[in-house]
């Protein structure tokens, strides 16, 4: 690190790694930085359409006295809470269990769990309509076993399209983050295991006591890529509902709020952007809070 | 480098999409009129159809027609005039009515003024309303949404009931008509979405109402055929006489199945009614249900939508002189579009045609066409403001509420201060 | 006593496994299901195989131009996918390579960018987009792709395996910095590349918001907007709906079941 600042090769290093990372950041600038303060000059103006004033921070004070901010904010959290955590132990467990060299036939359950995350929107939200509608093969599946005496109202109670929500990021998503486990166990000896194995320690208490411990970075990881998409979250909910977040906006989140206020709504592009700068900071608060998390525990 | 990015970056930015742009395609030719709509089995085919009498006409303009989804045309045609340039846009795009207004005031002078070409007197005066901005009439009034009845001859038969029992009824009545269908057939009376207001809109339309008044200020709290509109679905709800259906596909589901004795909606369904070809025959069609307040009719409208043409396209001349011709006179063209697609336009001379007078026979020999333009003539003219999302999704979040026993009023203030947060 | 034990646990874990790998397949064998069945069985929730697979797959056939579409999402995601999979692994051998204190702190500059949710970017790229002429194009398409933070960051994660002896040595060759990425880390970290390509192409494969927006007209449309434009008819077909999904599927699974053995490996690298 300690490098010699001036002089032939410290001068023809810099070069170098500024020509390897130049076409990146220079995109990236480009299509995401540069749009984004775009984005934060907007928030500061309000208005029908092209005719936007400068309006200060009524942006911000509108967030507080609009209850449906309040709404999808809440529901935004929700989801984060419950299906974070959920699809993390999940996609854990079921890494876990894959790993074991004696299970027959792993290649093809871990395909079959990753298989999900390859289907596009579209053709996912099509799926899912159709199997989760009041008569559709969910219900009466469910109806058949004797699990349910009538039909869920999977779509039209809050609680249940709420569910219904978590249930679908779910389903695409646990097998994505499970071969991210995966690939980090085949780095974990496995002597280790038989050594507990011999020692007595039951399957549970290795999982918590050795798996979780050495997997923590990438625990990590995909907790933080898991938050981001979480706190973003749009496709599942805009195709699901239709677009409305219903029923009673028990399924709105902040991203399809931002989009019904850019494109559904009287467009306010000024609006649309601050809920959008809510999105950010959320984000980055949780991020730094993970890693304190994280890193507390390292001592 | 900071300093570099921030004096710079527009400029570089500018380069390297201009450098970028030499590789892009430019595919644009002389006189080719492109629109933007949706649905390839009704507005797209129709816009074919008119573009290929046209072209008849005058073989130097072409048509492109592109087919989106509806909610996909809207957030491009919203992206491409919040970013000001021009050949991001079509020449005529194709608007729900509800959402009219708010193009035309959100935008101004993005839309052509018709009223120096067209003659809208000629039109459904709600249509025309619907797309005027301060004395000029901005769009092409294309299909109406006017409203019907459609019911199952075969079910109401067998609970009792004849054509005759259907006509000219009120909602208390159509309840009624519900319980003893249930009791003698066990088919529910009609399918209702929960997540969707468009039974309340045509409730409200009907009693001559809607969300705003004509200064386009809500209009929620003392609106009597809301308020009716609203006891109404809540009657239906608690009577039973329903099946929930989970989103527009599964609606359309309930009686394309057979599961359902009824459908109350636009005039556009009746090709999607008809496309059960062992149905044939079972079908009729009534005016809808009164509400039993004061202004109450038997006419309403759900959805239907209209053709605006681009100001800064470069074939608006054309794109104005193509929708005047077809759609403004072409009265043959009407007899087409509804004998193919069941679209029943909004221009009054249209109805004298042929067409409007055949006997339909998988509706046992009704006239249902001839039916549906006279109840066109009669649906009440309302204001649908520039706020008519926002409102129908603040109905539609206390819908539930009114399931669980509400009283009426309490979520008419409800709906009131939803609405009230979000039309700033 | 020891083998019922046992016994016991390994059902558990076949019937848990078995049952995630099922209702992780089960929509496929749905979709599949469906596009040989009627729009109103598929409504229905009819869960046996119809008769009108031919009778569907040839309504699609003559609704959509489908060699255009197909070749439209091809180019978008192959292109999308090479250039994203060049700029990023340069990027990841740059950040690790050659360290200094300044590239490190854009770096973490660049990780805040993976919070901006799209929504928040999609008028002013717009905007940007028109002035430069490039609305209905697939380089509009593509070019706001190419430069991602997060496939940055699993090159760099991955990039710390890659034995720095290798690079000495070939220093030692007199190999230039740009012949020792190309010659030697490219070959070395195939794997890598291959678990990103999967994850770029699936992203770019599928993407739907942004070509939304872009692009104009019947000829740019991808196989993902011709489905939704279909699926939102006023009375959708859902049979062809079906067969429309499967075949915008067919190519990422082929994808994923061609480079599986790759993927795994790299994914190994990225989280050493």
């Amino acid at each position: 690190m300690v490098l010699a600042r001036r002089g032939g090769i410290g001068r023809y290093y810099d070069v170098n790694g500024w020509l390897f990372v130049a076409p990146a950041l220079g995109l990236i600038a480009l299509f995401m930085v540069y749009p984004i303060l775009w984005s934060l000059w907007m928030s500061f103006q309000s208005g029908r359409g092209m005719m936007m004033k400068f309006a200060g921070f009524a942006n911000i004070v509108r967030l507080w006295n609009d209850p449906v901010f309040i709404k999808a904010l809440t529901n935004t959290m929700t989801y984060f809470v419950v299906q974070v955590p959920i699809m993390i132990l999940l996609a854990l467990v079921l890494a876990s269990l894959l790993n074991n060299p004696r299970l027959v036939g792993r290649g093809l359950f871990r395909t079959a769990i990753f298989l999900p995350c390859v289907t596009s929107l579209v053709a996912y939200s099509v799926l899912f309509k159709g199997m989760f509608a009041p008569d559709g093969i969910v219900n009466s599946t469910l109806q058949a076993i004797g699990l349910i005496a009538s039909p869920i109202p999977w779509l039209t109670h809050p609680f249940w399209a709420k569910t219904l929500v978590i249930i679908a990021i779910t389903w695409r998503w646990t097998g994505y983050n499970m071969i991210f486990y995966l690939a980090a166990m085949q780095n974990i000896d496995r002597s280790i295991y038989e050594v507990a194995r011999i020692d007595g320690v039951p399957a549970w208490a290795r999982f918590t006591h050795i798996t979780i411990p050495l997997l923590k970075p990438v625990i990590l990881f995909t907790t933080v890529i898991s938050t981001i998409g979480t706190l973003q979250l749009f496709d599942e909910v805009y195709n699901l509902t239709e677009g409305k977040g219903g029923p009673s906006n028990a399924t709105l989140t902040l991203s399809l709020y931002i989009y019904n206020l850019t494109f559904r709504f009287m467009p306010n592009f000024g609006y649309a952007a601050t809920v959008s700068y809510v999105i950010v900071v959320l984000v980055a608060l949780l991020a730094v809070l993970q890693f304190y998390l994280a890193r507390e525990r390292d001592r | 480098m900071d300093k570099l990015v921030r004096t710079h970056l527009p400029r570089i930015a500018g380069l390297a999409l201009a450098s970028a742009s030499f590789l892009a395609v430019t595919a644009a030719e002389a006189k080719e009129i492109t629109i933007w709509c949706w649905d390839p089995n009704f507005n797209v085919a129709i816009m074919k159809e008119a573009g290929a009498r046209y072209t008849k006409a005058h073989p130097d303009v072409t048509f492109n027609v592109v087919d989106f989804a509806k909610t996909d045309v809207e957030q491009k045609l919203q992206t491409g005039l919040a970013s000001g340039t021009a050949d991001a846009l079509p020449n005529i795009v194709l608007i729900e009515d509800y959402g009219a207004q708010k193009y035309l005031q959100s935008f101004p002078g993005a839309f052509a003024p018709l009223s120096g070409t067209v003659d809208h007197s000629g039109f459904a005066p709600y249509k025309v309303e619907l797309m005027t901005l301060e004395g000029q009439v901005y769009g092409m009034p294309f299909d109406s949404g006017v409203t019907g009845l459609y019911y199952r001859k075969d079910y109401l038969e067998q609970a009792g009931f004849k054509p005759d029992d259907m006509q000219n009824i009120t909602w208390d009545r159509f309840i009624e008509i519900g319980q003893q269908v249930e009791a003698k057939t066990g088919k529910k009376m009609m399918g209702l979405d929960p997540n969707d207001a468009g039974i309340v809109r045509i409730m409200m339309q009907s009693a001559g109402q809607w969300y705003f008044d004509k200064e386009g200020k809500p209009n929620i709290t003392g609106n009597p055929a809301l308020k009716a509109a609203l006891e109404t679905v809540g009657k239906i709800m608690s009577a039973n006489i329903y099946k929930p259906a989970n989103g527009w596909s599964d609606w359309v589901g309930t009686f394309t199945s057979g599961d359902v004795a009824s459908v109350v909606t636009g005039v556009w369904i009746t090709g999607t009614v008809k496309a059960q070809p062992d149905q044939a025959g079972k079908w009729g069609v009534a005016p809808i249900p009164a509400l039993s307040i004061e202004g109450a009719t038997h006419a309403s409208n759900l959805g239907g939508s209209s053709w605006y043409v681009l100001e800064s396209s470069e074939e608006k001349a054309e794109a104005i002189d193509f929708l005047n011709e077809i759609y403004g006179k072409d009265i043959d063209f009407y007899q087409t579009i509804l004998q193919e697609r069941g679209a029943v336009g909004s221009l009054l001379a249209a109805r004298g045609g042929a067409a409007y007078e055949a006997a339909d026979r998988f509706f046992g020999g009704q006239k249902v066409w001839q039916n549906f333009s006279d109840w066109l003539a009669k649906v009440p003219a309302v204001n649908y403001g520039i706020f008519t999302n926002e409102a129908d999704l603040a109905v539609t979040a206390q819908l539930p509420a009114l399931t669980q026993g509400t009283p009426v009023d309490e979520v008419l203030k409800a709906i009131d201060a939803e609405i009230s947060g979000q039309i700033q | 006593m020891k083998n019922p034990a046992r016994a016991a646990s390994a059902v558990l874990t076949y019937g848990f496994v078995g049952l995630m790998a099922f209702l992780s397949v089960f929509p496929f064998i749905w979709m599949v299901l469906g596009a040989t069945n009627s729009s109103i069985d598929i409504i229905k929730g009819r869960l046996a195989p119809g008769e009108t697979l031919a009778v569907n797959v040839a309504k699609f056939f003559t609704q959509v131009n489908v060699p255009l579409v197909f070749w439209n999402s091809a180019k978008i995601a192959i292109l999308a996918t090479l250039l994203t999979l060049a700029v990023s692994s340069l990027a990841g051998y740059g950040f690790e390579m050659f360290r200094s204190r300044r590239r490190d702190g854009l770096y973490r500059a660049m990780l805040l960018t993976l919070m901006i949710p799209f929504a928040a970017l999609m008028i002013p790229l717009f905007i940007m987009m028109g002035k430069a002429g490039l609305i209905n194009t697939h380089i509009a398409v593509v070019l706001p792709t190419i430069g991602s933070a997060f496939i940055v960051f699993y090159f760099r994660q991955s990039t710390k395996a890659f034995p720095s002896e290798l690079r000495d040595a070939a220093k030692v060759d007199g190999l230039k910095e740009w012949q020792i990425f190309l010659y030697i880390y490219v070959p070395v970290m195939r794997s890598t590349y291959a678990a990103a390509f999967i994850i770029v192409f699936m992203t770019a494969w599928n993407n739907y918001l942004w070509p939304l927006i872009v692009l104009q007209s019947n000829e740019t449309k991808t196989i993902t907007l011709v489905i939704s434009s279909l699926a939102s008819a006023y009375y959708p077909d859902y049979g062809v709906v079906m067969v429309g999904t499967i075949l915008a599927t067919l190519p990422t699974l082929a994808v994923f079941f061609f480079m599986q053995r790759q993927f795994v490996q790299g994914m190994l690298g990225s989280v050493k």
